[in-house]
């Protein structure tokens, strides 16, 4: 698996001061993309054990994060090495939140149960999901592009097998 | 005449200076010595006629003034002299302002004498005239240490008459009645009189808000500064819980998100949002909503900072009962709070000069950096930070003397309306020595990054041994500045230069002499006090927990900053997170700086690359404001009131969030 970007600290993909790890390879192939050179699988720089380690010990060792936020491409292609790196990463640094971005809907991973996709849903803490639409683009979103987009709340969505929506801690 | 100094000796050199020094200002050729000052137009016509007097003014106290050594330690670069067209005539430089005195007992701008006021509107008018009938008596900033609790009582004025008239409208009961002190908080009167409570309630609200708009305007409009300059104002606020001081708070928050005219980001005064556990750090704290709405004004307009009240050198002095106790800051960061001869508050005086130290220079002439040595040579840099340490105490007595020499006509409102405390008492031919000894004099420095680097090859941010040993370099300083005040009985204190003006001034006379020495004298700037560099990569964490200890050990004032990339405002909970950790590591006092940019087309305010996300149009073809923070101060546009070295930080500094 590739990644094609990583921010130690980012205040755009999600709630609080994030740790912001892009995952090369999408399949969506959403008109209007923002990056289709991250279509490609190959895109950006192997994931190897070390990079892993590194990125790892920087969200240990900063007391600042709220969480890691997973995009893309879109994660999900790459779900079974993604499962990996997160079980990694919550061994060595413990319970972190995660927000994970896809180009899928909710309703379409809540049909996959047993697959790695599914598993990988159950490991984050927040989705936000669909693909984006162009003609519904606003910048003014928070942490999405397009207002098909939703920001879910996984495990109380699960549990309630239909969509609740995340709510932030604190608006301005 | 005085006597010629002995350091110039050559009558002729004297001439060319006094002559040169006018070509240049009236050709404008030297931009840095015009842009000096990121709040003054140096190349209008009043900022021309303001720079005569200044540039004279300095080459007199250099030739006819200060004593040799002083002069000599300035020509060596290594102490710089802060305002040096101050020092002849003993102007001082900055105050907290008792507004609640001079509001109470009316006072006199000498032109005429003002009563005091009735309404809150009137008292926040007011406040601007103090501020600028102030400001002309001194050099530096002017402050409002607790402008919340100052403010109140007038707040109660405005809603006493507005229930007393609802009574009336609204047949509710006599408007003469005697109901005892009517206030906000009085939930008698609001069960008893509830039409007239509801009226009364929001015509205040409206009031109040009408009026720190127009305290927010008039701030940033009186250019009655030489030179079009506007005052440096600050105003705290944050801990008064009654709910007229939390209208006040409430309403100047609300003031500064609306912004100027056309919803620009107002530059001045400079707010500080002072944080206090119990206060407004909780929840369940009564002023906790009040914290959060100056979140959202920070993340939205850069101000307020943070001030924390809860940090050990600050909690010291702290007297719940006392609000003049609470921590406050003008907004460059200077701090006045303790003072030997027992006026352990705030208002009523301030600091009287400082004089900074350059670092990095020492750093050079003892350290690894030039190849002289393979090991530090320690000794002899201490040997020789004393003795600079000792020319720069000199210097400051020096001109205290000079200060205390001078009559209390000389500063006019600020002595004779007691604005410094007791100035009252004094008779205009009254010398006001005895009163200045509760002002503090302060050494400065800049530099401890690339100074370390000099010394040892790594700075404070890169190896732990290297920090430790800064640490004990401050902390010398620290204990050097104690020892002065007993010595001396006087207010010595350190102090975290903000290097307005002086950064890039000691980096290119260094330049000069040793050429471009490789990350230590490579840019245009030295890097602000203890700060680690704005150009190394660091968490914002990291970068917190360094800088925290330092505040502990700069009685004068310092800040730390964390740079945010991103739009701010769209991440409320990064921006708390942030402050609050700031907070908890005991940082004194703290601010975030993120870009605000604005198209001077649509009117669009956050990020903004070469084009515009709402309008579309390119920076080639419209202006696109774009506003920084120097030294604590916004200012306008920093492409063009920016002098080059503070371009250039501004240009380097490390984002967190991208
Ligand atoms: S899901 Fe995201 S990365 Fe994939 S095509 Fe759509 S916008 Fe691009």
């Amino acid at each position: 698996m590739n990644i094609c970007g990583y921010y130690p600290e980012s205040i755009n993909e999600g709630e609080g001061l994030r740790a912001s790890i892009f995952i090369s390879g999408c399949r969506h192939r959403c008109p209007g993309c923002f990056s289709p050179a991250t279509w490609n699988f190959k895109y950006g720089e192997l994931f190897t054990e070390e990079r892993q380690a590194e990125i790892i010990l920087d969200i240990k060792n900063n007391p600042l994060l709220s969480g890691v936020s997973i995009l893309g491409g879109d994660p999900f292609f790459s779900a079974e090495e993604v499962n990996d790196f997160i079980d990694l990463l919550r061994q060595e640094a413990g319970p972190v939140p995660i927000w994970i971005y896809t180009g899928y809907t909710f309703e379409e991973l809540l049909a996959m149960p047993g697959t790695p996709e599914f598993g990988l849903l159950e490991r984050c803490d927040v989705l936000v999901d669909g693909r984006f639409i162009k003609n519904l683009r606003d910048p003014s979103l928070l942490y999405r592009g397009s207002s098909n987009q939703r920001i879910i709340r996984i495990s109380e969505s699960l549990a309630a097998q239909k969509v609740i929506d995340w709510e932030p801690l604190y608006s301005f | 005449m005085a006597l010629l100094n002995r350091i110039y000796t050559d009558q002729e050199q004297m001439l060319d200076e006094v002559i040169h020094l006018g070509e240049e200002i009236v050709a404008s050729s030297n931009l840095d010595a015009l842009r000096e000052n990121a709040n003054l137009n140096g190349e209008s016509f009043s900022g021309k006629m303001s720079k005569f007097g200044s540039e004279y003014a300095k080459w007199y106290a250099n030739h006819f003034v200060m004593p040799n050594h002083l002069v000599q330690a300035i020509q060596d670069n290594i102490v710089y002299v802060h305002d040096l067209d101050q020092y002849a005539i003993g102007t001082t430089n900055c105050i907290f302002i008792p507004f609640d005195k001079l509001l109470a007992g009316g006072f006199n701008t000498g032109n005429g004498s003002v009563r005091p006021p009735n309404s809150i509107m009137t008292a926040m008018a007011l406040v601007a005239i103090i501020f600028q009938s102030q400001q002309n008596a001194q050099y530096g900033g002017v402050s409002a240490n607790k402008l919340d609790y100052d403010l109140a009582p007038y707040v109660s004025k405005s809603f006493v008459k507005y229930f007393r008239k609802g009574l009336d409208y609204f047949e509710e009961g006599d408007e003469a009645a005697d109901l005892g002190e009517i206030s906000m908080g009085r939930s008698d009167l609001q069960e008893q009189y509830p039409r007239t409570f509801k009226y009364a309630s929001k015509e205040t609200e409206s009031e109040t808000l009408q009026a720190a708009e127009s305290l927010i305007h008039n701030l940033n409009t009186m250019s009655s500064r030489a030179g079009g300059q506007i005052p440096f104002t600050s105003i705290n606020y944050g801990t008064c819980t009654s709910p007229e001081g939390q209208l006040v708070i409430q309403s100047l928050l609300k003031a500064t998100m609306r912004g100027l005219g056309s919803g620009e980001t107002p530059v001045f005064p400079i707010q500080i949002f002072k944080c206090k556990q119990g206060v407004n750090q909780e929840k369940e704290d009564p002023n906790y909503h009040l914290f959060l709405m100056a979140a959202e004004c920070s993340a939205k307009r850069l101000y307020p900072n943070f001030a924390n009240l809860d940090a050990p050198l600050n909690l010291q002095y702290y007297d719940p009962a006392n609000p003049d106790t609470e921590f406050a800051t003008m907004g460059c960061r200077t701090r006045v709070l303790s003072d030997r001869f027992g006026r352990n508050h705030l208002s009523g005086k301030g600091n009287l000069s400082f004089n900074t130290i350059n670092l990095v220079k020492l750093g050079l002439e003892h350290g690894i950096a030039l190849g002289r040595r393979r090991e530090a040579d320690e000794r002899g840099f201490y040997r020789e930070l004393k003795h600079y340490m000792d020319i720069a105490t000199d210097g400051l007595l020096h001109r205290f003397e000079i200060q205390s020499r001078q009559k209390a006509k000389a500063s006019d409102f600020m002595m004779r309306e007691g604005v410094w405390e007791g100035g009252e008492h004094l008779s205009p031919d009254d010398q006001v020595g005895d009163l200045l000894k509760h002002g503090s004099l302060s050494i400065g420095f800049i530099g401890l990054a690339e100074c370390m680097k000099a010394l040892y090859g790594k700075h404070h941010g890169e190896d732990e041994e290297v920090y430790r040993k800064a640490y004990d370099l401050i902390s010398y300083m620290r204990k050097y500045c104690d020892e002065q005040s007993k010595r001396h009985n006087l207010n010595i204190t350190l102090f975290a230069t903000p290097a307005e003006g002086l950064s890039g001034k000691f980096t290119k006379r260094d330049r000069a002499v040793y050429g471009k020495v490789s990350e230590i004298v490579d840019r245009e700037y030295y890097t602000n006090s203890f700060h680690i560099p704005v150009y190394y990569t660091i968490s914002a964490a990291k970068k917190i927990e360094l800088e925290a200890p330092f505040h502990d050990l700069c009685n004068a004032g310092a800040i730390s900053y964390i740079e945010l990339d991103g739009n701010a405002r769209n991440n409320p909970a990064a921006f708390i997170n942030i402050v609050k950790f700031a907070l908890s590591k005991q940082v004194s006092y703290f601010s975030i700086n993120h870009p605000i940019d604005r198209c001077t087309s649509c009117g669009y305010e956050g990020i903004i690359g070469a084009t515009c996300p709402s309008c579309g149009q390119h920076e080639n073809d419209v202006h696109i404001r774009r506003l920084r923070r120097v030294t604590g101060y916004l200012t306008g546009d920093y492409q063009t009131r920016f002098n080059a070295a503070k371009q250039a930080e501004v240009r380097d500094r490390v984002k967190h969030g991208i």
